[in-house]
């Protein structure tokens, strides 16, 4: 998958991925649409799909840029004049870029590259079409949930069978080796020289877990 | 599906959600769903001298998949409820 919004060239209607399922669901004429900091680009035809939105340019016919919706993080009515002086759908894309500070200095030269392309705004030429866009674009956001959600969740939540081994181990390391006198409670020599041979267990604990570590990247 | 059924609940409260971009963005809890995609209404974005384009946005959509935090409202929270919620998915029923 493609993060972020991607220049494409295309002869009138864009091909669709339909071995992937890929369908369309809206077109839209008279939008025009503006990534990040680059000059508006006017006027064009948004082809919304199942998977993504194309938009393509009246102009130059062969001229579109296309984002995924798993690369939309947010999707936005804006109707403030402040905010942008035209009624707007504003979205925010994932690049899969760590966050940035985009500082104005930077941004003109940065954005020239769509990758680092981070907003999208579609203005149609009919702001009553803003609501519908809107909640098509809701609509499209349900179909495509994260390919990994279930098992991203599982990691940031829950701990798989060998992660619990593992923490299990450690625990019962730490316990046997942890006697109830702690740093500070040393009573002699005595006390010190375990404490110097704890650290050495540790140090060998570690030293397998690289082991494992580059076992498993022999593997890969 | 725990933190569905619970954010359902909290419709039509006022929430915080930000996002693994840092951007924090305040309002009324419209609809959540399975993914935790949020919808919120009269949204506004806490930090507005760093997204000042954000400032007007009335209704507005958030993929589950960028939200960091869900900020609860405190009278929103029922710790019983959450207590036995909790507990009945980790029996896994």
């Amino acid at each position: 998958m493609v993060l972020g919004v991607r220049e494409i060239s295309c002869s009138g209607e864009p091909v669709l991925d339909s071995e992937n399922e890929e369908e369309l669901m809206q077109v839209k004429p008279g939008i025009d649409i503006v990534l990040g900091d680059l000059p508006r680009e006017s006027p064009g035809t948004l082809y919304i799909t199942n998977k993504q939105v194309i938009w393509v340019s009246d102009v130059e016919k062969t001229k579109g840029y296309a984002v995924d919706f798993l690369s939309i993080s947010l999707h936005a009515v804006s109707r403030d004049p402040e905010a942008y002086p035209l009624p707007c759908l504003y979205t925010q894309i994932d690049t899969g870029e760590v966050d940035d500070d985009h500082s104005d200095s930077e941004s003109n030269h940065i954005q020239q590259n769509l990758s680092n392309v981070t907003e999208m705004r579609l203005i149609p030429s009919d702001p009553t079409q803003l609501d519908t866009l809107f909640a098509i674009f809701c609509q499209c956001a349900e179909l495509n949930p994260e390919p990994n959600d279930e098992e991203g969740e599982e990691h940031d939540w829950f701990f798989n069978a060998d992660q619990m081994e593992d923490e299990e181990a450690e625990d019962e390391g730490y316990i046997s080796h942890n006697p109830a006198n702690s740093i500070g409670h040393s009573n002699g020599n005595h006390d010190l020289a375990r404490t110097i041979l704890e650290l050495q267990i540790n140090d060998r604990r570690f030293d397998d877990a690289e082991e494992i570590e580059d076992n498993g990247d022999n593997h890969h | 599906m725990l933190f569905f059924s619970y954010f359902k609940d909290l419709v039509g409260r006022e929430v915080t959600v930000e996002l693994k971009n840092d951007l924090a963005i305040r309002g009324t809890l419209h609809s959540v769903d399975q993914y935790l995609n949020i919808k919120l209404e009269n949204t506004r974005v806490v930090d507005q001298d760093k997204y000042p384009h954000m400032l007007s946005v009335r209704n507005c959509f958030i993929r589950g998949s960028v939200v960091r935090y869900v900020q609860l409202p405190p009278e929103g929270v029922d710790i019983e409820l959450l207590h036995d919620a909790t507990r009945r998915e980790a029996r896994g029923g």
